[in-house]
């Protein structure tokens, strides 16, 4: 009797854990959070195995470097990498690895090769404010302009207006995006000489001071203009393809036509019943959008010069700085993690529909 | 449903049309005419970017070379790359795609978390980084590479698919008669998954065409000859970008890039009318 | 002077085929207080008919005669023939239209609340806390709990609360004519049962005229002072629902009645009307109903009958054969009629 009571207890403990787990899952918050961690996780051990267990890998190739003419001794180089890379090059592999975690949870991601004792989260700190700021303006003004003409499009269709808009989108997102910079450079900037780029490249002026100035704020946009303009113009067809589309669909639904019915002006329906509905999944999708887009800004920014993630990435890549690309490839990837964390908690709740019980 | 057939349907609306012009005359672009025109690799310093005209079409790059000629055998490796990438990732997708699907358990939840984590990372910036540590030179190598990223969205699709199909009656009949899962996935149900798995197939060849250029632009994949992508890389390293002379030399590529890709896009549209004959016009 | 007053109303569709002659020329008179059904088989043109009532025939149809006479204010308005505005302030406030079982009927992204405040607003009742009493009001005459109710999102109720929901919301403005289309259709019995019951008691308290377009003729025993039976695009009959059902004259009448199975009574076979609903693009010659018509003649394929009075007061049918029929339905006693 009393050895078979702690058997139960055990086997009632494990299903208590096995059952609280199972919950943990269903709650759709949790879960979207779980698989997040999951991603980053598997993020990190990528960069982790990209740069020291892969053979002609940067650490052996930098100890390597160091040790070379006699420079140094091996401990000394490997000292010195250990302290740049954030690993314990001594410890077994898997506590490199545990160690490696540990830092990168305490925002520390090594030091960069050649600003010696710079750290990279400081370097990276300092460039991505640009990026996001010339991709997300970018993306707002693609949304807001895309979704208004989307709508207009799918209320006139089939007229001029509804296939100009149409093909004019489908044709601009398919060039890719670097092209779209380099004929902005090509024709406005060089043949027609009406934007002068040579002025712009870069993300302010030499001359003027940081600050929350009139003329700071005046410089900042100039600079940003081109790049911001090609984010707008590579991504304003998808929105305004898939809000026509969106939009067509719910002119069809019944509770439009009873809309009507009830004698509601053509403004309140436009909005309210047919645009609400139509622009729910396309509010995740621009959430998405933002993850993905500041991988594609790489380009942009050589081309325009424009001091962002994108440009410090190809300059550690050019400079084999190999702890500031691993930095910023972990951060870039964490990026678009919480961007879809934050797309799936927006839709759950803006439509009503999600999360409540029937 | 024959080859002549297919061709037609799609050509009836402009959409499909243009496609099929645009990537059908790319193709012999790049494949047959240089049967025909020999390359033309000699410097002539003395007719460096010249304007178009009738002995050069499309004007003349920084060493007096022909860029029409250029344009011709640009596009081989960079179709080449794209063909092959496409291939593998539409292979992989499908193959474990239905695999996951039908095998479930485990292995799906395993197949299923590798393709959204893989989904999720920043392909570009991955490639770059794959680019600028391993230096890919064959083609084969690079074409690896881009299908390595490509697979994961194609893959969910089919597993979608497979899932949805398995319940299907034909699906038990077939099983009933103890055809085996190989004779199942391939006979009975890829036919009905043939409209994802194509129109994949053109997507992925955009996006690797997309991934290629970009990386070439930036320098990381060391390629030489005639290409669409280098031509660009040297416009750019040498400053010809903000030279007004080399207007042409660098618009041809552009234009060549750019149609290709849009010739893609419109027969993958053209292409939707086939398979979902709902929105066939007549 | 009749509350409504459709003269020869005539809609047709667009399609690649031709135009699809939905409603031929229907005339129909409503009084105030009356209860009117509209009863035909799917693609009888019924719902397009009613539709049409309020001017809100979809892109692809177009009225091509006719004029649908409103009274306001003791003149007729021509509601084809309203400018938009006018158009859009008599829907609601003088004639409101339930459609199909609600289901799909509101707007799944916004509460109740906003969609009684949205219609309000829309007719400048703009103090919120008076259309409030009102909402909590009319809810309460059917049946319903206005705090729940106000604050839930459509999904969040039954498919009968929102019929009962949108019931409540097209009295708001207090209508002198509802139209309801298919009310019950969709709705298991027992909720069918409620909204029968609820809709004679708001007649019997509110006062207003009714439309209402069904299949289902037990819904016009219960709820119709008269009846209309509707085939391929005109009104075939029109009566007293007594007549109707003990003294059809018209033979799809006849085939409609039929076809209900009898709960009592000796087992009879089951009579469906043979045949399909014509093709409205290309019509049959003659009468459209000839062709399913057991008391077809020669004359019948040659002669489209108009309604014409038979031998009741009140009572039309078009048919050439009407004293045929009323020879072999005969005057029943009450008991064998249904």
């Amino acid at each position: 009797m009393a050895a078979a009571i702690p058997a139960e207890a055990k086997i009632a403990a494990t299903f208590d854990a096995r059952q609280q787990l199972g919950t943990l899952w269903r709650h759709p918050v949790l879960r979207a959070a779980l698989k997040a961690v999951l991603t980053v996780l598997v993020a990190t051990t990528i960069t982790f195995t990209l740069i020291r267990l892969l053979p002609g890998n940067p650490v052996d190739l930098r100890i390597d470097e160091l040790t070379r003419d006699g420079a140094m001794t091996y401990e000394e180089a490997r000292a010195q990498v250990a302290g740049l890379y954030a690993i314990e090059l001594d410890a077994p592999l898997p506590q490199q690895y545990a160690s490696f975690l540990w830092n990168v949870l305490h925002g520390d991601l090594g030091n960069s090769f050649l600003s010696r004792g710079t750290p990279v989260t400081g370097i990276i700190l300092a460039v991505l404010p640009w990026t996001l700021f010339a991709v997300g303006t970018g993306l707002l003004l693609s949304f807001a302009v895309g979704i208004g003409l989307g709508l207009l499009a799918a209320y006139r269709r089939g007229s001029v207006f509804d296939q100009a808009v149409s093909t004019a989108g489908s044709i601009v997102s398919s060039v890719p995006n670097y092209l779209v910079a380099i004929l902005l450079v090509l024709v406005l900037g060089v043949q027609l000489r009406i934007v002068p780029i040579t002025q712009m490249r870069g993300a302010y002026s030499p001359g003027v001071q940081p600050g929350l100035s009139l003329d700071f704020i005046g410089d900042v946009l100039f600079h940003a203009a081109l790049p911001i303009t090609v984010f707008f113009l590579t991504h304003i067809g998808h929105w305004i393809l898939s809000m026509r589309n969106a939009t067509l669909a719910a002119l069809e639904e019944d509770f439009v036509v009873a809309a009507r019915a009830r004698g509601l002006p053509d403004s309140r329906i436009t909005t309210a019943y047919v645009g609400r509905n139509a622009v729910l999944p396309l509010v995740t999708q621009l959430a998405i959008s933002v993850g993905f887009i500041v991988g594609g800004a790489v380009l942009i920014e050589q081309i325009f010069v424009y001091q962002g993630v994108g440009l410090r990435l190809l300059r550690a890549v050019a400079q084999r700085d190999y702890p500031v690309m691993q930095g910023i490839l972990l951060l870039v990837t964490v990026s678009v993690v919480v961007a879809n964390l934050v797309a799936d908690l927006l839709y759950s709740r803006l439509d009503p529909r999600i999360g409540r019980a029937a | 449903m024959s080859v002549i057939s297919l061709i037609a349907i799609i050509a009836r609306r402009p959409v499909g049309l243009i496609g099929l012009l645009g990537v059908g005359g790319f193709l012999v672009m790049t494949y047959a005419v240089p049967l025909v025109v020999p390359p033309q690799s000699t410097v002539d310093v003395a007719n460096v970017y010249r304007t178009p005209s009738l002995v050069h079409p499309l004007g003349t790059d920084f060493e007096g070379r022909d860029v029409l000629n250029q344009i011709i055998y640009g596009g081989r490796d960079i179709v080449n790359v794209a063909l092959i990438a496409a291939l593998l990732s539409t292979l992989i997708a499908v193959t474990f795609g239905s695999l996951a699907a039908t095998l479930g358990g485990k292995v799906d939840t395993a197949v299923l978390t590798i393709a959204d984590v893989v989904l999720t990372v920043p392909q570009l910036i991955v490639l770059i980084v794959v680019a600028a540590l391993f230096r890919p030179e064959g083609f084969v190598l690079v074409a690896l590479i881009l299908a390595s990223l490509q697979w994961a969205g194609l893959l969910r699709q089919i597993r979608a698919q497979v899932l949805s199909l398995k319940e299907r009656e034909y699906v038990e009949a077939a099983r009933s008669l103890d055809l085996s899962l190989f004779h199942v996935i391939f006979r009975e149900m890829l036919p009905n998954m043939a409209s994802y798995v194509a129109i994949h197939f053109i997507f992925a060849m955009t996006g690797a065409v997309y991934a290629q250029v970009g990386l070439i632009v930036l320098g990381l994949i060391p390629l030489s000859g005639a290409n669409w992508g280098v031509m660009l890389y040297f416009a750019q390293s040498q400053g010809a970008l903000y030279f007004s002379d080399s207007f042409w030399y660098i618009l041809s590529p552009i234009l060549a890039i750019s149609l290709f890709q849009l010739s893609l896009v419109a027969l993958a549209s053209g292409l939707e009318d086939v398979f979902n004959p709902r929105l066939r016009v007549g | 002077m009749s509350l409504l007053s459709v003269r020869d109303l005539a809609i047709d569709y667009r399609s690649r085929r031709g135009p699809v002659h939905a409603v031929r020329g229907v005339s129909l008179d409503v009084e105030r207080g009356e209860s009117v059904a509209i009863i035909g088989e799917s693609g009888s043109g019924k719902t397009t008919l009613a539709v049409g009532l309020i001017g809100l025939v979809p892109r692809s149809a177009l009225v091509s005669r006719g004029e649908i006479l409103f009274e306001q204010d003791g003149l007729p308005q021509d509601v084809l023939r309203m400018d938009p505005e006018d158009l859009r302030r008599f829907r609601w406030k003088e004639a409101a239209m339930v459609f199909q079982s609600a289901l799909n009927s509101f707007n799944p992204v916004i509460n109740i609340w906003s969609q009684f405040l949205d219609t309000a607003r829309a007719h400048e009742m703009r103090d919120a806390s008076a259309v409030h009493r009102k909402a909590d009001e009319l809810l309460d005459l059917v049946h319903l709990d206005p705090d729940r109710v106000l604050r839930a999102y459509p999904h969040e109720l039954s498919g009968g609360m929102k019929q009962r929901v949108l019931i409540a919301l097209s009295l708001l403005l207090g209508p002198r004519l509802l139209i309801l289309d298919e009310p019950t259709t969709a709705l298991d019995i027992l909720t069918q049962r409620a909204i029968i019951d609820l809709l004679r008691e708001l007649r019997a308290r509110l006062g207003f005229a009714m439309i209402f377009i069904s299949h289902d003729l037990s819904l016009a025993a219960e709820l119709a002072d008269r009846v209309l039976t509707m085939y391929a695009g005109r009104i075939v009959e029109e009566a007293r629902v007594n007549d109707v059902f003990y003294r059809p004259r018209h033979p799809y009448t006849v085939g409609l009645l039929r076809a209900v199975p009898r709960v009592s009574g000796e087992l009879g076979a089951l009579a469906s009307i043979p045949g399909t609903p014509p093709d409205l693009v290309r019509l049959p010659t003659g009468c459209a109903y000839h062709p399913r018509c057991p008391f077809a003649v020669e004359r019948c394929r040659v002669e489209d009958p108009t309604l014409a009075p038979v031998d009741a007061p009140a009572h039309t049918a078009a048919c050439l054969r009407w004293q045929a029929v009323a020879e072999s339905v005969g005057t029943r006693r009450p008991a064998e009629a249904l």
